[in-house]
């Protein structure tokens, strides 16, 4: 083998690794000048590479620095070498295979970086540097040197690229369940397999059934279990992949009065999911006759018809844990698994539009209490807020599909887990050239079993059940992943012309479980599989047979294909640079029957698999209020408050608002995705003559995506977790109509909106030592299901899929070795879907001056729960109140002033309340506003009530306005030239400020 | 008249093939979307087509620099085929990504040398925006011919930034200026471009490479200032139209 080592160093280099330097300097108070990064590139080859050859697959003859010989940054202090380690995705160095490849070379590539550092820093901080900012320990090794060192190491001369070494090829073992329950506990803690006693329990007696032992001595099998077959059940029966809180059966009580929200008494529930989502959507789609249900929680996603010619698909999910130890990995494959769940939705769909929704804990939380609030463990916030963005950003910029819609929320709680929500929608012809109905999957017996796309590594063993237990300082690395977006983009491309030209009959995606999960699903319908696990193109060799079962290694689908259309379908997957490997055959023998080389390694009955695991009981008593929150985190205290509204008192208040994160600017991070790639979005997120206001919701237009020539769709998105503190049963319906007045705001039809549940909370199974208020975050879940079914019924408006992540806690120590929890707050997160019309839409931003501006649904009341309360030392008891018929009328009312063009602007208000909304609506367009409020100004101007919008109106429009919507319009002022917000009551001038001094506070940098 | 045909590029990571076919074909064309790798297996197929588009996307992950695999095996398995389709003057576009690939392959070159490259953004970001955009009066470019001087279209893109080979940067402007090279700017700064270029083509015009997306700017449906009258035509469109015209109007060249 020859090896060698080549760097590139981009003379006109950006300004990207400024922001690191600034932090740290701002942060870590390091002495640091600026810093310089050159790209390397360890070959391994057969034949020995050529400078020529390097140089030309390398470098750009004008853009780079090549060099493959000692040289250095003399004037640097230290340069830190980052590289992978072992078994780490390293999408450059796939790339730079590919381009050996052209010239006939089969290189194996491992690449990274040198970051030269320049200032007057010591090893300490330069190795602080490497861990902190440049590198994740998890995921990279890290190098210090001086540049006395680095002459020393001779880097030329020394290469060795990073290699996994394991050798459990073939290996397979048989577990004995015949142990004491405190071994059944340390054995599912060791092998990772988040099941509790009773659930081994269950699979234990199974084994011991007389007709299965005799069958499994038939097959030359042990009579206790093979590691395969658990590791198969412990994924298949994960919290992640079985939602067994959702399906429990449930005892509810109430031991204190609620408040806020309705006294629900006492009952039993057998099954939220079955009795507060599915049935109201049944009940939903059975009282309205809806014909555009297509397909609703049975497949990867939910299928509606809001078009003649095309379906859509709509899918939300999370990717908490991971994104806490490695935010970049974690967001990346949370985006592209999304995505995958889309392209596995019926015989395949294609993805159009990207949501994200991040709950994060705010950077300042690092300087709270010097960093005790921090665990260790979890990234911190900054690093947390940037890897995650930049996850997003690849993820969707690299695969084509543009992020058109989503939220940053920040709270200190999020600080152990932050949740990440991805969500996307996809198209798909109704019926496919053959006369397939597209959202019908169709797998037969006899179908071969072809794994598609990414090979398999270690990385990604056990993300189910890991993502199914909480968090603490050693999780497991190998739960940690990078994604690949490019590979999967050529998956998305090869599938899309396989599905076209009828090549199969069936798919799915590989997520939570990898193959056990995809295999095991599509086995369901057949009756059976058989897998041959020697078959699948692994990353290096060493793996278990179990680990390449159960490994989620990125960027898979399975596919079933009829054994005819074999060879078009692996001569198409050339086509694309895909690779496509058949595993084996769907069968109906009612086993799951896997081997290696043709030895049996396991036969799991599908039917034991799949309804095997026994209903959870559980209890719910709801406690009350029993959430006491320090007063960790203020933006600022307004301290000189006397009681008195006074316009100085006012007018700060605005401004700090404004700062804060959860409202602040997102234009810098959201202007890194791209939002328009496919060239159909029609609503962008900002708008507004220099693009500065923030829209509600992206419209995408179905036109150029195959569907009717004018016909498009709303995407908005709603959370309240801080109305949780109060009652999550309100949080539910405060969330709901958030995402539905977002895309309310845009012209979507109230008639026609589909909406997503994804439920993210803290630990809700009692523990008399580890979890003691189980039980109540356990009622707050059913509180919430109940307020969540209420409005969908109310807004009739049906869910059609959804997920849960259920162990969002932290529990380890902090920087300081002091025991900490952090638990999320309890969040749901609702997407809408909504039906709307390229020819009647609004946006945000006020269009012209002398428009009259209308409030639409009164002046709200109550700052519980309220960004304001959590800047000032003001206490109220009030929690907003919700309407849910008035804000249903108001919402028809709403599309159709929007419909008959009456409408220059609509902005919903949420965080922040009238005067942010107000304020927001006047960014980048050179205008302002003048209005007139109540007296009781403090509420009406910073209370966030839902169901309420702030429009424009021409004056001409104005009685046709105040016909439609009668006393819930109230004409509070109107647009002027000045670039002003000015704010009146009764008596005196509350509010006087230039627009641009508003913008440049909410165009606060969030870390 | 003639129907003129063309081969819409993808694979590997480009991801705009759909809306620059849905543009050629809204402007009187018949587009082709074709993988690389299927074309490579033949590439005279590439004369069956008289317009040939490379879309925007991210090849091969902008690894090692955007356009870099992407061009490798272009200008490998088929640099003869391509240098001849220019030579017939056929229309070549380059957007994007398809900008990025066109530079590395030499169509661009000054005085007989690559001179001039796109690199990473000022800011070091990536940027999506809507930017202002000016057709330069001495430009050759067949593209920009006769289309309203100054309008606005996305960007989207990390590696945007026109930059020349280092202390030859004011030759080599001038004579790409000078032969009417330089077709599309900027109205403000948005990434560092050198002099704010947006767009170049080749000394004949045929060939365009722009960062700019126009097929993201067809209908006014997608405009991000005034989208309202959706379906009437935005600026954008008259790019894709100039080439399909510039094709159905010679009929008979190309038979």
């Amino acid at each position: 083998m020859n090896y060698s080592r080549v760097e590139i160093t981009n003379k006109y280099q950006g300004h990207h690794l400024n922001s690191w330097v600034n932090e740290a300097r701002d942060v870590f108070k390091m002495d640091l000048d600026r810093m310089e990064e050159t790209h390397f590139f360890l070959i391994e080859s057969e034949k020995e590479i050529s400078t020529d050859t390097a140089q030309k697959v390398l470098a750009d003859s004008v853009l780079d620095e090549f060099n493959c010989l000692e040289w250095d940054r003399g004037e640097a202090s230290f340069a830190i070498e980052v590289g992978f380690k072992p078994g780490v995705t390293d999408n450059s160095g796939k790339a730079v295979e590919d381009a050996f490849k052209v010239f006939n070379c089969q290189n194996k590539i491992s690449t990274g970086k040198i970051y030269w550092v320049y200032g007057n820093l010591d090893r300490k901080d330069a190795q602080r540097l490497g861990r902190e900012i440049l590198a994740n320990p998890l995921l990279n090794q890290i190098q210090v040197y001086t540049i006395k060192e680095l002459r020393r190491a001779e880097r030329f001369k020394h290469i060795s690229l990073p290699k996994v070494k394991i050798s459990g090829t073939g290996e397979v073992k048989a577990i004995d369940l015949n142990i004491s329950d405190s071994d059944l506990e340390s054995l599912s803690i060791e092998r990772c397999l988040a099941l509790t006693v009773e659930e081994l329990g269950t699979i234990k007696k199974f084994y011991e059934r007389k007709d299965v032992q005799t069958a499994r001595e038939a097959s030359g099998l042990p009579l206790c279990p093979t590691d395969i077959e658990l590791e198969v059940l412990a994924q298949t029966w994960s919290e992640h992949c079985k939602h067994k809180i959702f399906a429990a059966d449930i005892s509810y009580s109430e031991t204190s009065e609620p408040k806020y929200g309705p006294n629900l008494g006492s009952f039993k529930v057998d099954s939220l999911f079955k009795e507060f989502i599915k049935n109201t959507t049944e009940k939903i789609k059975k009282e309205r006759k809806l014909d555009w249900l297509i397909s609703v929680f049975s497949d990867n996603a939910g299928i509606v018809s809001f078009d003649e010619k095309v379906d859509l698909c709509f899918k939300a999910e999370t990717h908490n844990s991971p994104s806490a130890l490695d935010p970049y990995g974690g967001a990346l494959t949370g985006i592209l698994g999304v995505n995958r769940d889309i392209l596995g939705c019926g015989l395949g769909a294609r993805p159009i539009a990207n949501t994200d929704v991040f709950c994060f804990a705010p950077a300042s939380l690092s300087d709270y209490d010097d960093g005790k609030a921090l665990p260790v463990g979890p990234k911190p916030p900054r690093r947390m807020i940037e890897g995650v963005h930049k996850g997003v950003e690849d993820g969707g910029n690299k695969s084509g599909v543009p992020t058109v819609n989503g939220a940053f929320f920040f709270d200190p709680n999020y600080a152990g887990k932050p949740l990440v929500f991805c969500g996307t929608v996809g198209v798909m012809p109704k019926k496919l050239a053959d006369g397939r109905t597209t959202e019908q999957k169709g797998q037969k017996p006899g179908d071969r079993i072809y794994m598609v796309g990414g090979a398999i590594g270690a990385d990604g063993i056990h993300g189910a059940t890991f993502s199914s237990l909480e968090l603490d300082e050693n999780s497991p690395a190998t739960a940690v992943q990078i994604g690949d977006p490019i590979t999967q983009k050529r998956v998305m491309d090869f599938m899309m012309e396989a599905r076209d030209r009828g090549l199969f009959s069936s798919v799915t995606d590989n997520g939570a479980g990898g193959l056990s999960s995809s295999v095991g699903e599509m086995a369901e319908l057949t009756g059976g599989a058989l897998v041959d696990l020697a078959l699948a193109p692994t990353k290096y060799p060493g793996l278990k047979p179990y680990e390449l079962f159960i490994s989620e290694s990125q960027e898979r689908m399975t596919f079933s294909v009829h054994p005819s259309r074999t060879t078009e379908f692996e001569a198409l997957a050339v086509d694309y640079s895909v690779s496509a490997n058949d595993i084996g055959e769907f069968t109906d023998s009612g086993y799951l029957e896997l081997r290696y080389n043709s030895e049996l390694c396991g036969k799991i009955d599908l039917d034991f698999l799949h309804n095997g695991l026994p209903q959870m009981k559980l209890n719910a008593k709801w406690e009350g209020e029993i959430y006491t929150r320090e007063n960790w985190y203020k933006g600022a205290e307004l301290s000189e408050f006397n009681g008195v509204s006074n316009r100085s008192f006012l007018e700060r208040s605005l401004i700090e608002l404004l700062k804060r994160p959860t409202i602040a600017s997102k234009e810098e991070w959201v202007r890194r995705y791209d939002h328009e790639v496919g060239g159909a979005t029609h609503i962008k997120p900002f708008g507004g003559k220099l693009g500065e206001a923030p829209n509600d919701s992206g419209v995408v237009w179905l036109g150029p995506h195959g569907g009717e020539m004018d016909n498009a769709i709303a995407i908005g998105c709603g959370l309240a977790p801080r109305v949780s503190l109060y009652d999550t049963y309100l949080m539910a319906q405060f969330s709901v109509d958030e995402a539905f007045r977002n895309i309310i705001a845009s012209g979507a039809d109230p008639e026609t909106v589909c909406l997503l549940d994804n439920f993210c909370w803290p630990d809700p199974i009692y523990h008399s030592s580890k979890n003691k208020d189980g039980d109540h975050k356990l009622a707050q879940l059913v509180r919430a299901c109940k307020g969540l079914s209420d409005i969908c019924e109310a807004y009739g408006a049906p869910l059609v899929s959804g997920k849960d992540s259920m162990k969002n806690d932290f529990r380890g120590k902090n920087g300081y070795d002091e025991d900490i929890k952090v638990s999320v707050l309890p969040t749901l997160l609702v997407s809408a879907m909504g039906k709307t019309n390229i020819n009647s839409t609004t946006q945000a931003s006020v269009r012209s001056s002398d428009e009259k501006v209308y409030l639409l649904g009164g002046f709200g009341e109550g700052l519980l729960g309220s960004e304001f309360l959590e800047i000032t030392k003001i206490s109220d008891s009030e929690l907003p109140k919700i309407n849910l018929e008035g804000n249903f009328n108001r919402y028809k009312n709403i599309h159709k002033a929007i419909k008959d063009n009456l409408f220059n602007s609509t902005h919903d208000i949420s965080e922040g309340g009238l005067a942010v909304t107000l304020s927001e609506s006047c960014f980048g367009n050179g205008l302002g506003v003048e209005v007139n409020i109540p007296d009781n100004s403090l509420e009406v101007l910073f209370n966030e009530a839902p169901g309420r919008f702030v429009v424009t109106v021409n004056p001409e429009n104005a009685s046709k306005v105040e016909d439609l919507f009668g006393k819930d319009a109230i004409c509070i002022g109107k647009t002027i030239m000045e670039e002003m917000l000015i704010v009146r009551d009764s008596k005196e001038l509350l509010i006087k400020k230039d627009i641009l001094e508003l913008q440049k506070a909410w165009r606060t940098e969030l870390c | 008249m003639l129907v003129p045909k063309v081969l819409v590029l993808t694979g590997e990571g480009i991801n705009c093939e759909k809306e620059t076919a849905f543009a050629f074909n809204k402007a009187g064309a018949e587009s082709t979307i074709m993988t690389i790798n299927e074309l490579i297996k033949n590439p005279s197929r590439l004369f069956d087509y008289h317009i040939l588009a490379l879309p925007g996307g991210f090849s091969y992950g902008d690894e090692i620099g955007s356009g870099q695999v992407f061009s490798l095996k272009l200008k490998n398995f088929m640099g003869e085929e391509l240098k001849k389709f220019i030579a017939q003057k056929r229309p070549v576009i380059g957007i994007c990504n398809g900008f990025q690939i066109l530079m590395k392959l030499d169509v661009f070159n000054i005085d007989g040398h690559r001179k001039m490259g796109l690199a990473p953004n000022r800011s070091g970001k990536f940027i999506n925006k809507w930017a202002g955009v000016k057709v330069e009066e001495s430009s050759v470019c067949l593209w920009t011919k006769s289309l309203k001087t100054e309008s606005t279209l996305p960007i989207r893109h990390g590696e945007g930034r026109i930059v020349f080979l280092k202390d030859e940067e004011e030759k080599s402007y001038k004579t790409l200026k000078d032969q009417g090279q330089v077709a599309l700017t900027y109205t403000q700064d948005v990434n560092g471009s050198y002099n704010q270029i947006a767009g170049v083509c080749d000394p004949t015009g045929v060939v365009f490479g722009l960062m700019p997306h126009p097929e993201a700017d067809l209908f006014k449906a997608t405009h991000a200032v005034d989208n309202r009258n959706p379906l009437e035509k935005s600026w954008g469109f008259g790019i894709f139209k100039n080439a399909v015209d510039y094709i159905s109007k010679n009929e008979g060249t190309w038979k």
